[in-house]
């Protein structure tokens, strides 16, 4: 007698089936009936009237959301580019000095610390922001009156002028950890001996960065900047907590945009086509993300 | 498909009937209900002067209906201002709930037929002969949503008002006369900034900053202009003598530092609690700040009337609402009724609250017997402005901007008054 085992190829899809129920119940049925919506004119309750294209086409002209999707161009920055540079070369130097010179203890203490924003809630840290950003009694402008650079205190938050470049210190802040986190376990699986050999070649510490560490931490790179550009695209509770997207729009961004535009204005058609053509942008770039990383992947 | 896979099978589609059932959500309900429960949903803080006096109008409800189970849910006021629409259209609505007023929140609920029309109830129950039309202006929305006319939705049983808080210290101390006329307003102003005090306590990022606008607007404005404005009766022109003066006295105010620049970004609670450290001698809000400067200032202080006008930000407080699927609407009724009675308004008054048929001689506090004294004279005068947010959905919002952008001086008084009247226009509705 032979005893029929069921072969992978049979199995596999069963093992998907519920996450593939979820993912339609939560993802693409909201997101289908957020298409929908955008195709109409609404205000949340009563019966929607059609109108096509309109809400996209007023989307084309609207000086306000091209305005706030710039200022996530300048998250992508605050929250992917920066971090990332900045992660690079906090894990290279957790991973070369600190852990050398002083043990792995010290080395983790200190990513620890680097990685705690990312465990506070985005309102808790906020909050705390807010008040170290406010003009009077804010605990920044109060430290640099105390060094002497009393001209130096502003209006952080407040200011129009300012008030993005505050945000965006804030979220670079919140996002260093996880960068830094990806970058030292990917730094544990490069093979010590490629910076060994370039150590007996004379190289210098930065030589050694740039020419070994670098392209062995491409794989890494690739997901850091790609899961923070996406953060970054969607980044609503800072904007929320901190700003509310003031003042006077200098601190807007699509997804509080999109918000304001659905609760406050019961504008929801409206808000859904902010929101339909924020979750494309998202997912193209994801796309393209995700193919880089494939491509480096083959590459290596 | 074989036999093995086909329980799998079944199991997965009826997995996923039940999730897309459940993300579709239900709509309709509008059963009746058992007569012996009241489902009750308000967002007062317990410890503020309508949570006290709501808990006590609870107690007094169960002792009156002996065998009914009032299921209370506090909820917040965001909550509730951003659900609303959604579970008042479903089987889960209560049977009488808290609500926002106003043309972008009430109104627009009654327009789409969510909420049970109240006229017949207010006559039986005399809830109109209690209330002055100044406050119940509120209350009827027609079917266009628009407050003022049409049928009764909700039923306020408190009212509220802006006024000038004053740090009497702060002025003694500096030699500053209590202003009386608009002249002795900007004669303080300009005293205190004087002696290096910044005299307005303000905060841009919230509704604060746009009362002041608001107020300064009122100043050269009268009834008919205040109609045009939120209840659609004529063309609300922004750049009016009214507006133009507000938008232009704000900036001025602004450039002559009686308001900081860095309030800019500061929020409702940094400006009150501010004046309650005593940083500013001046804050003109609302009369919900009352309870609280009685219980935490720690020093003298008095309130007056914004001088030179009779129009000031004020209305009846927020609304009981029925929805239309309630179950149990006579209990609802029955609460409501509970809410107007006399040892109910006159616990609110004693707590710092404004209510609104209250028994004065059972007003103990002298400083509660001014604020409600004053309310009476407010409402009573037809002196309610209502406040500058309601008229058309979102409007918050664009004052905030436009009045940041005064307070930054980023924008012109002009460009500013084009912002808003265009943000008008768009959210008038079609008549």
């Amino acid at each position: 007698m032979t005893v029929r085992t069921r072969g992978p190829r049979t199995t596999y899809p069963l093992y998907l089936l519920p996450g593939a129920v979820a993912f339609l119940a939560v993802v693409a049925l909201p997101f289908g009936m957020n298409v929908w919506y955008s195709l109409t004119r609404w205000q949340g309750v009563g019966t929607p009237s059609w109108a096509g294209l309109a809400n996209y086409r007023q989307l084309i002209h609207d000086s306000q959301f091209w305005e706030s999707f710039r200022h996530s161009l300048a998250m992508v920055l605050a929250m992917a580019v920066i971090p990332t540079v900045i992660g690079l070369v906090v894990a290279a130097a957790l991973f070369d000095f600190v852990a050398k010179h002083y043990g792995s203890k010290p080395a983790s203490v200190l990513r620890a610390c680097f990685y705690l924003p990312q465990v506070l809630p985005i309102t808790v840290a906020g909050i705390v922001w807010s008040w170290i950003l406010a003009p009077e009694g804010g605990s920044l402008n109060a430290l640099l009156k105390d060094v002497g650079l009393g001209s130096a205190r502003q209006d952080w938050l407040g200011d129009p002028g300012i008030a993005l470049y505050s945000v965006m210190a804030v979220m670079v802040w919140v996002q260093l950890g996880f960068p830094v986190v990806i970058f030292m376990s990917g730094l544990q699986r490069v093979d010590p001996a490629l910076h060994e050999a370039a150590e007996l070649d004379g190289t210098s510490w930065w030589q050694r960065f740039w020419h070994v560490t670098l392209p062995q931490l491409r794989p890494e790179i690739y997901v850091v900047m790609l899961w923070c550009t996406i953060a970054a695209l969607k980044v609503f509770g800072a904007v929320y907590v901190l700003t509310k997207g003031g003042p006077a729009g200098a601190t807007d961004v699509p997804s509080y945009f999109s918000f304001a535009t659905f609760f406050e204005k019961t504008q929801v058609g409206y808000g859904s086509a902010i929101a339909t053509v924020l979750t494309l942008i998202v997912l193209a770039l994801a796309v393209v993300g995700l193919r880089f990383q494939t491509k480096a992947e083959d590459e290596r | 498909m074989s036999k093995a896979r086909r329980p799998i099978a079944l199991t997965a589609l009826a997995l996923t009937g039940a999730l897309l059932l459940a993300a579709c959500g239900s709509s309709g309900g509008g059963a009746q209900g058992d007569g012996k429960t009241l489902k009750l949903w308000h967002y007062e803080a317990p410890d503020s002067a309508m949570g006290v006096a709501w808990n006590q109008a609870i107690a007094e409800f169960k002792k009156t209906h002996p065998g009914v189970k009032v299921e209370f849910e506090a909820k917040g006021f965001e909550q509730i201002q951003k659900t609303a629409s959604m579970v008042l259209n479903s089987h889960d609505a209560p049977d009488v709930m808290e609500y926002n007023k106003g043309n972008a929140t009430a109104g627009l609920l009654a327009k789409q037929g969510l909420l049970t029309d109240l006229t017949p109830q207010v006559t039986k129950y005399g809830w109109d002969k209690l209330l002055s039309p100044s406050v119940t202006t509120t209350s009827k929305y027609n079917a266009q949503g628009v407050m003022g006319s049409g049928q009764w939705y909700g039923v306020p049983n408190f009212g509220e008002y802006t006024m000038v808080y004053y740090n009497k210290d702060l002025f003694r101390r500096n030699g500053v006369k209590v202003p009386t006329t608009p002249a002795e307003f900007t004669a303080a102003l300009a005293a205190f900034k004087a002696k290096g005090i910044t005299p307005l306590a303000d905060a841009g990022a919230e509704y604060p900053a746009q009362q002041y606008f608001y107020q300064l607007a009122l100043t050269r404005a009268d009834r008919a202009w205040v109609d045009s404005f939120q209840l659609y009766r004529g063309k609300a022109d922004f750049h009016d003598p009214a507006w133009t003066y507000a938008a232009d006295t704000f900036a001025d105010w602004v450039s002559k530092g009686y308001i900081a620049k860095t309030s800019s970004s500061a929020k409702a609670e940094d400006a009150g609690v501010s004046f309650i450290n005593g940083k500013y001698p001046i804050f003109f809000s609302g009369s919900w700040w009352y309870g609280r400067f009685k219980t935490e200032n720690k020093f003298s202080w008095g309130t007056f009337l914004w001088p030179g006008t009779t129009l000031t930000p004020g209305s009846g407080g927020n609304l009981w609402v029925v929805p239309k699927n309630a179950k149990n609407k006579q209990l609802a009724y029955d609460f409501i009724d509970i809410t107007m009675k006399k040892q109910v308004q006159n616990t609110l008054g004693n707590n710092g609250g404004v209510p609104v048929a209250a028994d004065p001689s059972a007003i103990t506090d002298p400083a509660s017997k001014q604020l409600i004294e004053n309310f009476d004279h407010v409402s009573g005068s037809d002196g309610l402005a209502f406040y500058p947010d309601w008229p058309v959905p979102g409007f918050y919002d664009v004052m905030v901007s436009a009045v940041q952008k005064l307070i930054t001086g980023s924008a012109k008084p002009g460009d500013v008054l084009d912002q808003l009247q265009k943000a008008y226009d768009e959210g008038v509705p079609a008549s």
